[in-house]
């Protein structure tokens, strides 16, 4: 489309007229096709192929042969329901942690403008970094019953030692502490970019109008990056949705099914309880749920106009 | 005035020291000798530092982690998988793909919304298809296996953030190259190509960190179900290498493994300090990784 914008000319019009052979000639009116067959391959291979086999396994008993055994088992999962509060309480308790945090800390560091302001921002973006694995390995350590800082910090205020991976109660709100530090980041670099995008004449404007930093940051800074914020919460939440790794390490999905959430869960069903025909159906109700929610994501979002495929 | 500022200075100084702070434990819990690693009460520094859990031999691939040395195989699988499906995914799949779909191609709305979709699939779900497909193909717990089901993820996401960089490249140059009968494809190689350089660097950066820190391909990959052991080490990333000690083997050394950490996570730490501005680009442009 970029070929009508300036008039080309036309081929009796072009002086230099190279001979090339037809192979050329194909290739060269085709070049868009060409550039595009390796993502093609791509999507034949890594996700229609695999989804195809999703539904076929979802569909068929562990012989090969059609049936509905395991929307039977779906309908009579005891700990379906379970699963299915976990992974909401999950989500919601690590985005709003995450988004809470991040929030907050975009803002403070926006108003600080001074020498440690590098300083501060790369340590905010440190945990970003890190591995989900790595994270949960720092976790432990921290979160150790006996000998843990965490506890012995608790100790010295006389808040008592909690079992903090071991106990039902606080093995999810354990998680959350790890999410929100490990992906509050991720919404903390989003604002503070957003933010960096505010005209500076409207702080002049406000500042001259004799502005609280409160006032500022409800009536001038937030109309301004709604965009992006939305953006952010909403890429965040297909995050904790997706989370797996940290439950894998941190408690397994105990104690009990505490912390089994519906990623931990197929994992469980196709690698422990080799079901793989119940996982693909739990997979492909999965995968047809985050479908809604990416749509939503793209039509309430300015996701495409920020990318710049949409003006 | 002043006094405020001092009060948001103590703040965010609070903060840094929140974030920082597991860091911080984790690199003096490796520099403690094993048996000042879980003391009542905590050490919150090292009084006797040593570095004998970064290089003590022992069983490398034993039943305890001794001590970082061991890990060393874990970790050269975890940069050649990185390494390689990062430049490929990026140079073979993302670029070009993002540059047809910016420059040639109608429709790429759709596209690139397909696209943007497959970045969003949780991993899990594609989990037991790509296990049947890599036994079938007798590829379990080798590095293939895992360059291949990491292309899942880096080579759309590569696609996605270069569409972002391909699309803010002015047509002027290009066209004129076309006017002077530069064959397209050229024109893709030896011009737009070069005008992208910082997105390039951006992709191969974030594509490095996502596979280095992937973690559930790896671990059902080369782990589950049919070596739930240590040797032969085979394909497993140091990733899988210290969640298998956590979880299959709860009587660990700690100090090994905390060693063993600082050096799983030095690699992307470095990365992110010197590339931070790209890792700000991967963010901004939706970078999820879960």
């Amino acid at each position: 489309m970029s070929r009508e914008s300036l008039a080309p000319p036309k081929d009796s019009d072009v002086l230099l007229i190279k001979k090339t052979s037809s192979f050329e000639t194909f290739f060269e009116n085709h070049i868009g096709l060409f550039l595009l067959l390796p993502i093609i391959i791509y999507f034949l291979v890594f996700l229609v192929y695999p989804v195809g086999q999703l539904v076929y396994l979802s569909f068929t008993n562990t012989k090969g042969v059609p049936s509905l055994t395991n929307l039977f088992s779906l309908a009579t999962d005891p700990y379906l329901s379970s699963v299915a509060f976990n992974t909401i309480y999950y989500s919601v308790g690590s985005f709003a942690a995450e988004f809470a945090l991040g929030f907050i800390v975009a803002f403070l560091l926006y108003f600080y403008r001074g020498r440690l302001s590098t300083f501060f921002r790369m340590s905010y973006s440190i945990p970003l970094m890190l591995s989900p694995v790595v994270s949960a390995l720092l976790w432990l350590l921290i979160y150790n019953q006996n000998y843990g800082p965490l506890n012995y910090i608790l100790s010295i205020l006389h808040l008592g030692q909690v079992n903090w991976l071991g106990n039902s109660t606080y093995s999810m709100p354990a998680l959350f502490i790890v999410n929100m530090w490990e992906y509050s980041p991720y919404v903390f670099i989003l604002v503070f970019a957003a933010l960096q995008t505010v005209p500076i004449q409207l702080h002049e404007a406000a500042a001259i109008d004799g502005m609280s930093r409160f006032q500022m940051f409800r009536y001038v800074l937030l109309p301004n990056i709604k965009g992006p914020v939305l953006i952010a919460a909403l890429l965040n939440l297909i995050g904790v949705l997706k989370s797996f790794d940290l439950v894998y390490v941190l408690t397994y999905g105990g104690p009990g099914i505490s912390t089994t959430v519906m990623s931990f869960y197929i994992y469980e069903e196709a690698f422990s309880f080799f079901q793989d025909h119940y996982a693909a159906l739990l997979s492909l109700l999965y995968l047809i749920v985050m479908a809604i929610v990416v749509s939503a994501i793209l039509k309430y979002t300015p996701i495409e106009r920020e990318i710049g495929l949409k003006s | 005035m002043k006094n405020r500022d001092f009060i948001l200075i103590t703040i965010l100084s609070l903060l840094a020291f929140l974030y920082l702070f597991p860091i911080y434990w984790t690199v003096i819990t490796s520099l403690k000798p094993n048996s000042q690693v879980f003391t009542n009460p905590p050490m919150f520094y090292p009084s006797s530092p040593t570095l004998t859990n970064y290089y003590q031999s022992g069983s490398a691939a034993g039943a305890v982690a001794q001590s970082a040395t061991g890990a060393l195989p874990y970790i050269v699988t975890s940069f050649v998988v990185a390494a390689v499906t990062s430049f490929l995914s990026t140079f073979l799949i993302g670029a070009p793909s993002a540059y047809a779909l910016v420059r040639h191609v109608r429709g790429k709305l759709w596209i690139a919304r397909l696209i943007l979709f497959t970045i969003m699939i949780p991993e899990i779900v594609l989990v037991v298809p790509f296990f049947n497909i890599i036994t079938h193909a007798g590829l379990l717990n080798t590095w293939w296996a895992l360059m291949l089901t990491y292309i899942s993820f880096t080579a759309p996401f590569s696609t996605w953030i270069l569409i972002g960089f391909f699309s803010r490249v002015p047509k002027v140059i290009e066209e004129a190259a076309e006017m002077d009968g530069m064959p397209a494809f050229q024109i893709f190689q030896k011009i737009s190509l070069r005008l992208v350089t910082a997105g390039l660097i951006a992709t191969l950066v974030l594509n490095f960190v996502n596979c280095w820190n992937e973690f559930l391909y790896a671990l059902v990959l080369t782990l589950t179900p049919y070596n739930f052991g240590f040797p032969p080490y085979g394909a497993q990333t140091s990733q899988v290498y210290i969640s298998s000690f956590i979880v299959v083997e709860r009587s660990v050394a700690w100090g090994g493994l905390a060693a063993t950490g600082v050096v799983t996570m030095l690699p992307v730490l470095i990365l992110g300090l010197f590339f931070e501005r790209y890792i700000r680009v991967g963010a901004t442009l939706g970078s999820v990784k879960g």
